[in-house]
């Protein structure tokens, strides 16, 4: 604790501290899976992860492999979704699948007392998911409920419509299910889908809770041990993406706020120059102090959460920069934008702004990184991307030796105005003034 | 690190009337700092809806020795991470941020304490700042706002209770500097306020920080304690929306709730874990699979932007639906009240309920290892309720709770003729009845 007041009398604080890891213990099952164990006794719980190459890139439709997650949790051949979520219950436990475009991961957590079902339970799922006909039927339903209702948002239409300009026709590019897609999936695609891509050698298994090391191993060994599948898992193919200098905008008649999104392709997680990338773009809409948070909101008024991110996928790292701001001030908004990405690329951002922002990203990572969960979602995602889990430590010295000049490298190289793809959803009202940034292109949003 | 032990809650009280609620983790270099303030949506002035939540907007806009955009650049640059949120009973500010920046976070909130700077221009521009959240999150989504905003407006009879929290613009843009002054002299005294410390930290120590800058604020007169009771409502009631966003319909049952502290109270936590918690929940078995009536059910006490302990008024038991296409949404109602009414007449088995104390325990343990949910959970309960040790009692006080209290505390309050309905339904128009 700093005790001292600087000359103003305001408290000064100390430098972030680095992030430690601890010990992690690893073992490779015959099978090829890779476990990683990290007790942290915060809590009496275990926080589970498997990881398998199986995004939702992975299938023939989206369709597919959207409705392979949700089919999980439907359980097995011995055990329906009804026993299998009321064993979980009694484990004081929960699972969720998440997928993004690469990777599948199973999250499951218990009471540390009943670890060694919990790996059981999800071990015989990851095995033989039984996606039984009648309870597949209504996750069709559900999910064609849930395209709807993601229709009807500005947001989803913008995101779609992006992810189509810069990925085309890789498989990056085609996020979301049609209502024929769903339709036409049944049984036999999803165990076709898990076949190939629910591979033991491709896939990450974590645990991260009050545990004993070595016979937390033990018990994973034994759980995951009989789980046979292909000896390569899928991947996704090389990305090249595409930039669009023109605006699309997506009309959404009445609607009373723009929804714009630019998104702009780079270097993924642990490829060089992505610390610098990341940097930039926390500069142009990380936090409560970005330039898009300053300027559109906290000056301008025109807009409530402006943010920049960089998602990493396998093959590629995507920022992007979104605001949602009334329709009057659209072109403006986006002009203020504009403004700020060709800053970043001209002016070498002042240390002291750059030493917050590090900052920032560093604190937010100490947050995220210290609870059981967070902490084994996090090397899940690190060694997914096939990296070595002490790039989760690595990372912040990686941030600290980024400089000004790395930074307006990579802004000039990838966050550029000439090198953002725009996409805009909103009622036409908005059109007035875009003209004058880009030319424009209007259509409609596509239909269900 | 004891596996398993919970931190000890310490409370102090300052002479100006500050409550200081600390409990210590010191597994990692991490402290978390929160000011819960006794005011929410509920207290805000007739004619002035949504004041509350703009109010909370104005507190990150610098002291007069601290001007705006430092005020969230100091913590940034202490590797901290800041927010604030309104609820019903309480507003709450929040830091979490490395252990050396300890001093300068409870330097920062004495300061918005003490010596918030209140202006024209920051008003008016937080003011658009907040008509634009509004509209992101309500004017310009499908199902915008459902049950949390629209359900209380037609279930309560009184102002505090059945207003528009997030707040009309025409009462929002006549909001003016004077009543941000009045509101923040009536509500944001030390005396009504708790102040939470966990992580990383040495109580001792920090109780000498928090004196030195606390200490120096100014008493203010204690608000009174406000009259919130509600009638209850005698018969059901039936509201439409028609949202020209919804692609299809969707249906919100509000039944008030019994209050905090009350018998039917811990029950009524477990019944809604019971009914909507999960695959294996008793709606989703009977109603989404068996049945085939809905599509989704989720619900509980104050749903969807609370749980059964974040209140002290009246609050209501929510739950939402989306039926199956082809199914009414008055159907849906009717296979809801079915399936409550044997909630009533059976009970849930002992099976069941032991499985939702699991859960519950679960929970808790989840919430404690998370600086921001730690910060919450005690945070809601010394400055709501006024008891934070209460929080880690919670486990061993649902154990006590039997099948028979469940089936009668639903029995009193999860009842027809007590609810009001609402159909969201696609098309053009807004609420009629």
């Amino acid at each position: 604790m700093t005790g001292a007041g600087s000359s103003e009398g305001i408290p000064q604080p100390g430098a972030v501290p680095n992030l430690r890891l601890g010990r992690v213990h690893r073992s490779l099952l015959a099978n090829g899976a890779e476990v990683m164990v990290v007790p942290r006794r915060t809590v009496p719980r275990v926080e589970l992860r498997v990881s398998v190459p199986a995004g939702s890139a992975a299938g023939e439709s989206a369709a597919v492999a959207e409705l392979l997650s949700m089919g999980i949790p439907l359980g097995t051949r011995e055990l329906d979704q009804e026993q299998l979520a009321e064993r979980l219950q009694d484990l004081g436990g929960a699972l969720q699948v998440h997928q993004d475009l690469d990777r599948l991961t199973i999250s499951a957590a218990a009471l540390s007392e009943a670890e060694s079902e919990l790996y059981q339970l999800v071990a015989a799922l990851v095995r033989g998911p039984e996606f039984p006909r009648d309870d597949l039927l209504i996750e069709r339903a559900k999910l064609v409920e849930g395209l709807r209702s993601a229709r009807a948002t500005p947001h989803f239409p913008a995101h779609e419509a992006l992810g189509e300009l810069v990925y085309g026709r890789h498989p990056y590019g085609r996020r979301e299910p049609t209502e024929g897609e769903v339709a036409r999936t049944g049984r036999q695609a999803l165990q076709e889908l898990h076949r190939r891509t629910f591979t033991p050698s491709a896939a990450q298994i974590t645990v991260v809770g009050d545990v004993d090391p070595r016979a937390t191993l033990r018990r994973v060994r034994a759980a995951f041990s009989a789980w046979d599948g292909p000896r390569r898992g899928w991947k996704a193919p090389r990305v090249r993406a595409t930039i669009h200098a023109d605006l699309l905008f997506l009309e959404r008649p009445g609607s009373v706020q723009t929804v714009v999104v630019a998104a702009s392709s780079g270097p993924t997680l642990g490829e060089p120059g992505h610390i610098a990338f990341s940097l930039a773009t926390a500069v142009l809409g990380g936090g409560f102090t970005s330039r898009m948070m300053a300027n559109l909101r906290e000056d301008k008024g025109y807009t409530y959460s402006p943010h920049a991110r960089v998602e990493s996928h396998g093959r590629d790292g995507l920022a992007s920069a979104s605001m949602e701001v009334r329709t009057e001030v659209t072109a403006a908004a986006l002009a203020e934008l504009r403004h700020e990405l060709a800053r970043l690329a001209t002016v070498a951002v002042p240390p002291d702004e750059l030493a917050t922002t590090r900052s920032y990203l560093e604190g937010a990572r100490l947050v995220t990184l210290q609870t059981q969960a967070g902490l084994a979602s996090a090397l899940a995602q690190v060694r997914g991307l096939g990296l070595d889990h002490r790039y989760l430590e690595q990372y912040q010295m990686e941030l600290e030796r980024c400089t000004a000049e790395d930074v307006m490298e990579a802004a000039r190289k990838y966050l550029a105005p000439t090198r953002m793809t725009t996409v805009l959803v909103g009622d036409a009202s908005a059109l007035p003034g875009l003209g004058a940034l880009a030319p424009v292109r209007r259509r409609r949003p596509r239909g269900v | 690190m004891n596996s398993g032990a919970a931190t000890a809650v310490t409370t102090a009280h300052l002479e100006n009337g500050l409550e200081v609620v600390m409990s210590p983790e010191r597994s990692s270099p991490t402290v978390g700092v929160g000011v819960f303030y006794r005011v929410g949506f509920r207290l805000e002035p007739e004619g002035r809806t949504g004041f509350a939540h703009l109010f909370e907007h104005l507190m990150f806009q610098g002291t007069t020795k601290v001007p705006k955009p430092q005020f969230g650049n100091l913590i940034n640059s202490a590797g901290g991470l800041l927010n604030g949120f309104t609820r019903h009973d309480y507003t709450a500010y929040f830091e979490i941020l490395p252990t050396s920046a300890l001093e300068m976070a409870l330097f920062l909130e004495a300061e918005r304490m003490g010596r918030l700077d209140i202006n024209a221009g920051t008003l008016r521009n937080q003011l658009q700042v907040v008509e634009e959240e509004v509209r992101v999150n309500v004017l310009n989504q499908p199902y915008g706002g459902f049950s949390w905003l629209w359900l209380a407006q037609h279930a309560f009879a009184r102002f505090p209770n059945n207003h528009n929290f997030y707040g009309e613009f025409a009462d929002l843009e006549a909001a003016s500097v004077d009543d941000a002054v009045e509101f923040y002299r009536s509500w944001y005294g030390p005396g009504n306020a708790s102040l939470v410390l966990v992580g990383d930290f040495d109580p001792g120590a920090a109780l000498q920080l928090v004196e030195r800058h606390f200490g120096p604020i100014a008493p203010r007169p204690e608000p009174p304690e406000p009259d919130l009771a509600e009638p209850l409502p005698a018969g059901r009631r039936e509201h439409r929306h028609l949202d020209p966003l919804a692609p299809t319909p969707q249906v919100a049952v509000g039944y008030p709730t019994a209050p905090f502290g009350s018998e039917d109270h811990l029950p009524l936590a477990l019944a809604a874990r019971i009914l909507t918690d999960g695959r294996a929940s008793w709606l989703q078995r009977t109603l989404v699979r068996e049945r085939e009536v809905l599509l989704h059910v989720a619900g509980g006490p104050l749903y969807p932007i609370g749980d059964s302990f974040e209140f002290r008024g009246p609050a209501l038991f929510t739950f939402e639906a989306t039926p199956r296409e082809g199914v009414e949404t008055g159907d849906a109602v009717l296979a809801l009240d079915q399936e409550l009414a044997r909630l009533v007449a059976e009970g849930p088995s002992e099976e069941e309920l032991r499985r939702a104390r699991r859960r519950e325990l679960a929970r808790h343990h989840a919430t404690t290892d998370s600086r921001l949910g730690r910060l919450t959970t005690l945070g809601v309960m010394a400055a709501v309720h006024r008891q934070p040790e209460l929080v880690d009692q919670l486990p061993q006080r649902f154990a006590e709770v039997t099948p028979a209290q469940v089936a009668e505390a639903a029995g009193r309050w999860l009842l027809p003729e007590h609810s009001t309905v609402l159909h969201w339904l696609p098309g053009a128009g807004g609420t009629g009845r």
